[in-house]
């Protein structure tokens, strides 16, 4: 079959307005926010489950991969077409079904954008609590694949904990409800197997998200330290002291800087290190609470602590965290985010260690991360033209994902894998662990149509051949 | 004994030595799974012996059947076969506890009470509170999914698992997750094992995190002349910014079991809520006050429990049902689950005695939760009659109709042949189905007991 009669057949589910097939067109959707770019052969955009299974159905027949794709913010390569096929648009499938808050509940589709979500239930009292710092332009059906985290995953958990049931066309085509409305369906958890697959056991195309009230009261507090390692120990003695607040954000200098230099927050430019911490809940004890924090931070070498006094300044520090990303784009062309976790307690240990990386390739390795989860986010810059300088931040990422596991942790908290761990999975898996995931992966997937390419290492053979 | 066992026998002597492997009648009576007596029980004592065990029985067909403390064996159907009873209690060990990041891995035959009871000395909590909790062992607890009133504030087993190592089938030892907070190195592992009971491998070890240890616990029990005042006090809990930890429903039944144990003298025909409270003196001092006041407006009779009586009273209710005539062989005991605002409808409907051809129901909810226990004690000897068992499939086809489900937690094996322990299952069944053949392909582990006959 050509490529214009399988774009016919495409055409044919969704509409011939909703099939992309030009050169420009798939142009744009060759990238996400890693560093690899791979063209499809047509994107689709999809309106309903229906259209989703019969899509899937008809790369099925012609053995062509498939790729849904959200938002586009994935870091790791998770949307890249990366065997071609079809990118499977979900943007479309962006409502809210049906909203439960005596059972604290709502149905709603993979294209809505989470912030969207959250600013719907916000005037009903309610919240969905996973808040990916992309949230305005990340999709909840990516958050699904992702099993996406957020400075609130601390206290709250990630994205699995969060999620009732998911309808999901299978990579045969077929339309399965798992779980639901109540806890506990019988059976495996299938639920929980899916979210956080990455697109490589089908397609998500309807999710009962749980919700929660909004909290009674919140207080945000501004923890400023001339020493990044003061700040870091500063994590563990608040959780020692038997808190655990909603967040515990770091950013260092370097992100302080271009956070400053884009949204003018009021960070102070001279120091090495701020912690952004919230506590919420019951109001009757959140004073106390801040007080407590307040005191502990200055106890371990807080030069200054600062509670925001209102919403408004409230709302300018998370503008500052959350703009991290984007503001550090004013220091380099691009650049590539690690997501290796660490035991909290390691935490100064392996900021020391990236800081030794950033010595030996010789790059600008700024840090903001969830210090409570002790999930690091280390941003390797560098000039994409620069092929030397590429080849040696794709040798220190790789080495920041190594220490980390040395150090107990794991290879990525919340990003995945995608593209660009899938040879770091060795770090943290047995080859029987590893052959356990494809035994999954298989059971789900037998011709390996779903987002092919992913997720896993070369065979070992291979890989130690090379 | 089959002649394929006769050589197992002398196998599993040769990994766990010949003290370690039990015959006959007399000594393996205690390990029956609904009323099937198992050939061998082989009682292992490190992970590797039990990779070395289920390799053994896996080569020659013999169907496993994994067991911590035995608290969950009535739950799920008879077992198709029943060669060799795993007994876990030797690998009681702590692994790794890590008090400055709150995390703690130990082997699975360890009993949740005392992993709690040795993080509880650095002033850690895992607050998972299962019903027999100072029984249950760690590999029950995560196989067969199993959770207390405290989920409605700290969630379930899946919240608060890091990691597995699991022997699957074919004696081949993988680990699933890890032991920090946060993970998506591949596929979610952990997932497939949680409530998978046994059928997909023998869980050996269990990475979890924990909390700090609340400064203060507190609490409230109202009762209640009738079943309208806590279903709209449990409406408005949910609706307001409270956090209890647990807010459990007891119909007239349960309410009367619970009494001696708390000195209750509650009138006759009382429903009860429990409601427990935790963490700093100031939010549990506000709280206590908030469900006074809202047991009252609902015409309930306030009896505080104060922080001294916490741990006794807690104790009583997560274990009232379990604790009720253990020995019964004729007792009935269902888990049903539905959207959370059906709670109170369906407790209404378990405790229906006409029903049930006049048996009395001790109805339990953890009613922020949408999970329903309903225990059915007919006299010794009983036997379940057709209407029994048409009485528990009319009331599983209410909780299908509401999105929910029942499970059989634990019936005399005839009832269970004529009604099926977790019902017709969604459709993710047949999906569920591959992955047992994928990973159990001869059906050695658990055969017969799980949904759609997995």
């Amino acid at each position: 079959m050509t490529d214009r009669e399988f774009v016919q057949e495409l055409r044919a589910i969704v509409g011939k307005a909703n099939v992309l097939d030009g050169s420009v067109d798939l142009q744009l959707y060759q990238y996400d926010g890693f560093l690899e770019e791979r063209r499809p052969d047509a994107v689709a955009f999809v309106h309903s489950t229906e259209e989703v299974a019969k899509v899937v159905q008809v790369c099925n027949r012609h053995g062509r991969p498939f790729v849904p794709r959200g938002g586009g913010t994935n870091l790791t390569g998770g949307t890249i077409p990366f065997k071609g096929g079809v990118v499977i648009e979900m943007i479309r499938m962006n409502r809210i079904l049906e909203v439960d808050t005596a059972s604290l509940w709502a149905r709603v589709q993979p294209g809505m954008f989470n912030l969207e979500f959250g600013n719907a239930l916000a005037p009903l009292g309610y919240q969905f609590m996973p808040d990916p710092a992309s949230q305005k332009a990340s999709s909840l059906g990516g958050n699904v694949a992702e099993n996406a985290g957020g400075p609130h995953c601390f206290k709250f958990g990630v994205t699995t904990n969060h999620i009732l049931g998911l309808t999901v066309v299978l990579p045969d085509g077929s339309v399965a409800h798992l779980g639901g409305t109540a806890p506990d369906p019988a059976g495996y958890d299938l639920t929980g197997l899916f979210v956080g697959s990455e697109g490589t056991f089908g397609i998500c195309t309807e999710l009962v998200a749980k919700i929660a009230r909004l909290p009674e009261g919140l207080k945000t507090l501004l923890a400023i330290y001339d020493d990044i390692e003061a700040g870091s120990k500063t994590v563990t003695a608040i959780v020692a002291a038997g808190m655990i607040p909603a967040t515990l954000e770091m950013m260092d200098q370097l992100v302080i800087q271009a956070v400053e230099a884009s949204i003018h927050c009021g960070l102070p430019l001279d120091c090495a290190t701020v912690l952004l911490i919230e506590v919420d809940g019951l109001k009757d004890d959140l004073e106390l609470q801040a007080k407590a924090i307040e005191d502990i931070c200055m106890a371990h070498g807080a030069r200054e602590v600062r509670v925001a006094k209102d919403d408004a300044e409230r709302a300018l520090l998370w503008a500052g965290r959350r703009g991290a990303f984007g503001a550090v784009a004013r220091l380099a062309p691009s650049f590539l985010v690690c997501d290796g976790t660490v035991p909290r307690t390691a935490l100064p240990e392996a900021l020391r260690k990236v800081a030794e990386v950033a010595l030996k390739y010789d790059l600008r390795i700024p840090n903001v991360f969830h210090a409570g989860d002790g999930n690091l986010h280390p941003l390797i810059l560098f000039d994409w033209r620069d092929a030397d300088q590429k080849a040696r931040v794709i040798k220190a990422g790789m080495e920041i994902l190594g220490l980390c596991a040395a150090l107990g942790g794991t290879i990525s908290g919340e990003h995945g894998v995608g593209l660009e761990k899938m040879d770091a999975m060795r770090l943290v898996l047995s080859e029987a662990d590893i052959e356990a995931q494809r035994r999954v992966k298989r059971t789900f997937d037998p011709d390996n149509l779903a987002n092919p390419g992913k997720m896993f290492p070369q065979p070992e053979e291979v890989a130690s051949a090379q | 004994m089959h002649s394929d066992l006769n050589g197992l026998r002398g196998q599993l002597e040769a990994i766990v030595g010949g003290a370690q492997v039990l015959e006959g009648a007399a000594r393996t009576a205690a390990f029956a799974v609904d009323g099937i007596l198992p050939e061998l029980v082989v009682r292992p004592g490190t992970q590797q012996e039990v990779a070395q065990v289920v390799a053994a029985c896996a080569r020659v067909g013999a169907a496993m059947i994994p067991w911590g403390e035995g608290t969950a064996i009535g739950l799920g159907n008879p077992p198709a076969r029943a060669q060799v009873v795993v007994q876990m209690g030797r690998l009681n060990r702590m692994v790794e506890w890590d008090p400055a990041n709150l995390t703690v891995t130990a082997e699975a035959g360890m009993r949740l009470a005392d992993l709690q009871e040795t993080v509880a000395r650095s002033g850690a909590i895992l607050p998972l509170d299962p019903p027999s909790d100072h029984k249950v062992s760690l590999g029950g607890l995560v196989a067969a999914n199993q959770n207390g009133p405290s989920r409605l504030r700290y969630g379930t087993v899946r919240d608060w698992l890091l990691g597995l190592r699991v022997v699957l089938p074919d004696g081949q030892p993988i680990h699933c997750g890890g032991r920090v907070i946060k993970n998506v190195s591949g596929y979610d592992m952990n997932k497939l094992f949680i409530r998978s009971l046994g059928t997909l491998g023998i869980i050996t070890e269990v990475t979890f995190k924990l909390l700090p240890m609340p400064a203060q616990w507190a609490g409230a029990i109202g009762l209640f002349p009738g079943l309208d005042g806590p279903r709209a006090a449990v409406r408005e809990t949910l609706a307001s910014f409270l956090l209890p930890e647990s807010i459990d429903l007891l119909n007239p039944e349960a309410v009367e079991l619970l009494a001696p144990a708390l000195t209750l003298a509650p009138a006759p025909g009382s429903w009860g809520l429990a409601v427990a409270l935790a963490g700093s003196p100031e939010t549990v001092a506000r709280q206590a006050r908030d469900f006074a006041a809202l047991f009252q407006a609902h015409g309930g009779t306030l009896v505080p429990v104060l922080p001294g009586q916490t741990g006794r009273t807690w104790k009583a209710v997560r274990n009232l049902l379990d604790a009720a005539q253990p020995d019964n062989p004729a007792r009935i005991l269902c888990k049903i689950t539905v959207p959370i605002a059906r709670t109170s409808d369906l407790v209404a409907s378990a405790s229906e005695q006409g029903r049930f051809g006049g048996l009395r129901a001790a109805v339990m909810a953890y009613a922020g939760s949408g999970v329903i226990w309903a225990l059915y004690l007919p006299a010794m000897g009983a036997l379940p009659g057709a209407s029994t068992a048409a009485a528990l499939e009319a009331l599983r086809a209410e909780a299908v109709a509401a999105g929910g489900s029942l499970e059989i937690h634990g019936a005399p094996p005839p009832l269970k042949r004529q009604v099926d322990a977790w019902g017709a299952g969604d459709s993710g069944l047949a999906m569920m189905r591959r992955l047992k053949q994928e990973f159990d392909p001869r059906g050695v582990c658990n055969p017969g007991r799980f949904v759609g006959g997995i």
